[in-house]
């Protein structure tokens, strides 16, 4: 071969590769009219309900439970249309939606039911919900109607029945005769297409019970840098961002989003972002009177706003009215120096620039990691410097998200930070989790514990009557807040943002769920 | 050469040896209890006794020496275990991911290497010119900006205001040509300046003199005469930027949301995911060791003085 047809053929191959490198762009943006194109910020995983891998809100596009946990914590039907809790709370009865199938044609009835419950109820590894570990049997009436027995009464049972997995059902024909479920079909409005380490695709569901969507696919592009998602946004190539578990949204960058013409969309949140102290390793916070000052000394506005640029509520409780079962909302304490300068003088913490007390200075160590609440090293040298005006000199230790467990466990910390778990868990889950000595808790560590006090108020509101729970709670709230035990600092509040494409979006209900609800999507 | 080539892979064979005990010893050393990171990944937050299961499960309740000598035993035979974090198999998402990291590296090389040579060239053609001072300038500041900021400022240009390529995604040519910049710039920049240098050396040669009193252009000179005589030194310099590219991956891959082998190390990182990190370890050594030998074996092939000088030793 001449050099000269070389160069010429060499040539052309090249053109052809680059045009049909091309060519997909240009395919793709004609097929992207009836998408909705959201951001996941990491790959969905194995959506096996009895695994622990997938992301909650893609799971959700797919699986729906008995009944769906609503804004405010409302328990509204889904694949049950009407329950009662008989026999002391013991017997839920329920009443199965009729004309539900499967994504493959199998009917969802009291059969597919009684066996979805019965893979996971009752087993060693659910036992950390209340209704597995309460579990005695599953009754099937008939075709539509079937109670579920538990040896005791479960709190928060509907709120179980709720959650992303393992309550959802799927189709008992996508599960192997191990138990492995090789399929992910369930009832919802959405059908899985593909999945991938870059993207999991979803077209609508013309068999769905429910309204359907009113675009036809869904496509879930996994995008872990939160800077390239915006840009995607901004570039066309996504609808929506955001969420606090879906693909995290910086408040900066919604501000800058906000400014370039986007619709942001901030929901009050229902996590709170909690300083939690640790009297047992710092001596200056067994008194509650440094505690208080703490708290005074920290203006909850100014840290919002360094921050969250005024998208978050400074908070006065453990959690948000958002919330079912949250109790009175007491005022978010205001910055004042003078009273917190008098409760250090009162405690004995003297002298300046910063205080000390026989000898010792007040010096606190305030442990935080970036990666687990973002944007908490800015807040937190907001909070040094407010602190240091009333004497106190805060140490601040930035660690990772894998070494922050790991203090906190081993409870190596003076200060630090805590965020409650939200809708659909709370109120129970964080006071159980975070506060009953008796519960272990590996994974989180605890933000406060008094066996010989806060332990019986938090008891009595699990064992408490349905109509005593909410007087009981209120019990362990007054006694949280009058002993300074904690301060709560921030409401996180859950952010999107999306393109002038989508029309009706509204964040969703919990933090774990996907916002496709009331999309219409423009040409 | 074949001696030569024989002795470089058994010392490359001790290398990898070292390098996956201090590798072990990284990880096992560093804060963070994986186990607490699973539990809280698969939401079993509120489940006593649960982390101990999971240490159980995958093994962490066993002496390091036999955890290392089980992990060794099994990467001997090919099989690199499975990821704490996804349950995956480690060798099945390698395999996924590879190509991608490849294709990332040899096309920003590609990038690198033409964007090197032609500035390089340019700026030594007309020495002390403005073109020269331009390239300068380039590699000054191409040199020292961070790789996250040039992906930044690319995205921000090309795909949010100018709209002509995607921002992020791994869907044919269009979707790569911004990684390939991103990761392509600063070692663009560093071999844009071993060109110049070199060239400038070679054209004080005796070897040019002689050339030029035979009357031949100076375009010709450079091109025919020096560019070949700078050859083992730019083939070292390239060496080097690969190596450095294939680094360059954990930063630029998630920025772009490319599913490689740099996303997968980062992520294995920030979860203590043993498994993912010790594999991405071992073969970003093994590439860096190989890039090395094939930088000296071509050296060698293309230079016939450093060919008789090892050959001797």
């Amino acid at each position: 071969m001449k050099r000269r047809m070389f160069l010429q053929r060499s040539t052309a191959v090249i053109g052809a590769s680059a045009l049909g490198g091309l060519y997909p762009g240009i395919l793709s943006a004609q097929a992207h009219e009836n998408t909705l194109r959201i951001a996941i910020s990491k790959a969905a995983g194995d959506l096996d309900l009895l695994k622990h891998y997938a992301i909650w809100a893609v799971q959700d596009l797919m699986f729906e439970p008995l009944v769906k946990y609503g804004k405010g914590g409302e328990i509204e039907p889904c694949l049950a249309t009407d329950w009662s809790l008989e026999d002391g709370g013991t017997t839920l009865k329920l009443t199965l939606r009729e004309g539900v199938t499967f994504q493959d044609g199998t009917p969802f009835d009291a059969a597919a039911c009684k066996w979805n419950l019965e893979r996971w109820m009752g087993t060693e590894k659910f036992e950390w919900m209340s209704c597995s570990k309460n579990f005695e049997s599953v009754e099937m009436v008939d075709d539509y109607h079937v109670n579920i027995h538990f040896k005791a009464p479960v709190i928060s049972l509907l709120q179980e029945l709720s959650y992303t997995r393992p309550s959802r059902f799927v189709s008992p024909n996508a599960v192997d005769e191990e138990g492995n479920q090789v399929e992910p079909i369930g009832t919802g409005p959405w059908r899985q297409v593909s999945a991938s380490e870059a993207e999991n695709v979803f077209e609508r569901y013309d068999g769905y019970w429910g309204e359907k969507p009113s675009y036809e696919r869904l496509e879930a592009k996994v995008i872990p840098e939160s800077r390239s998602r915006v840009a995607a946004l901004r570039s066309g190539e996504l609808d929506v961002i955001g969420g606090f578990w879906i693909a995290p949204l910086s408040p900066i960058e919604a501000k800058q989003l906000e400014d370039a013409g986007f619709t942001i969309s901030v929901d009050p949140g229902n996590v709170t972002l909690v300083m939690g102290f640790n009297p047992d390793r710092s001596e200056a916070l067994r008194d509650n009177r440094v505690r208080r000052a703490i708290s005074l000394g920290v203006d909850r506005e100014a840290v919002g706003k360094a921050f969250y640029h005024g998208y978050a509520r400074p908070a006065g409780s453990l959690f948000s009215d958002v919330l079912p079962l949250s109790g009175q909302q007491f005022e978010a304490p205001a910055r004042d120096v003078a009273a917190a300068s008098a409760l250090l003088e009162e405690a004995g913490w003297t002298g300046g620039p910063i205080r000390s007390k026989e000898g010792k200075p007040l010096s606190i160590e305030m442990v935080i990691s970036p990666d687990a609440v973002p944007g908490l090293r800015i807040m937190s040298e907001v909070m040094q410097a407010q602190l240091k005006e009333i004497g106190i000199d805060i140490v601040i230790h930035s660690v990772d998200h894998a070494t922050k467990h790991t203090e906190m466990l081993e409870r190596k910390y003076d200060i630090g930070f805590f965020l409650t778990y939200g809708a659909p868990f709370d109120p129970f889950g964080t006071i159980v989790g975070l506060f009953l000595s008796t519960f272990k808790n590996d994974v989180e560590g605890k933000l406060y514990t008094d066996a010989e006090h806060l332990d019986p108020l938090i008891n009595a509101a699990i064992d408490a009557k349905p109509e005593d729970t909410e007087a009981e709670l209120q019990k362990f709230y007054d006694w949280l807040h009058d002993n300074d035990a904690i301060a709560p600092l921030l409401f996180v509040p859950g952010i999107w943002a999306h393109s002038d494409r989508v029309a009706g979006f509204t964040g969703p209900a919990t933090e774990y769920d996907m916002p496709y609800e009331n999309i219409t999507l423009k040409a | 050469m074949l001696r030569y080539t024989g002795n470089r892979l058994q010392q490359s064979v001790v290398l990898l040896f070292l390098a996956s005990v201090v590798c072990f010893t990284l990880v096992v050393s560093s804060p963070g209890n994986v186990a607490v990171l699973i539990a809280e990944l698969r939401g079993m937050i509120g489940s006593p006794g649960y982390v101990e299961q999971i240490e159980q499960e995958i093994g962490l309740n066993k002496p390091l020496l036999i955890r290392y000598a089980d992990w060794l035993g099994n990467v001997i035979q090919g099989d690199f275990g499975i990821s704490y974090r996804t349950g995956h198999d480690v060798n099945a998402d390698i395999m996924n991911r590879i190509t991608v990291t490849g294709m990332l590296v040899a096309g920003g090389a590609v990038v690198a290497t033409v964007a090197s040579l032609v500035l390089g060239f340019i700026g030594a053609f007309w020495p002390g010119g403005i073109t020269d001072r331009a390239v300068r300038g380039f590699a000054l500041v191409g040199a020292s900006t961070p790789t996250f900021f040039v992906g930044a400022l690319v995205i921000f240009m090309f795909a949010v205001i100018l709209n002509l390529v995607p921002a992020v995604g791994f869907n044919g040519l269009k979707s790569w040509i911004l990684p390939w910049i991103t990761v392509a710039v600063l070692p663009a920049a560093v071999l844009s300046r071993v060109v110049r240098v070199g060239l400038e050396e070679a054209m004080a040669s005796p070897y040019v003199l002689t050339a030029k009193s035979k009357g031949l252009s100076r375009f010709r000179i450079m091109f025919r005469d020096a560019l070949p005589n700078i050859t083992p030194i730019y083939i070292n310099a390239l060496g080097t930027q690969i190596g450095l590219m294939t680094a360059a991956a954990i930063i630029v891959e998630p920025l772009f949301a490319w599913q490689g082998m740099g996303d997968y190390f980062l992520n294995g990182v920030r979860f203590r995911d043993f498994m993912v990190v010790q594999a991405c370890l071992l073969l970003f050594l093994t590439f860096f060791i190989v890039v090395n030998l094939v930088v000296d074996l071509t050296v060698m092939a293309t230079d016939p003085r450093i060919r008789r000088q090892r050959s001797g030793a």
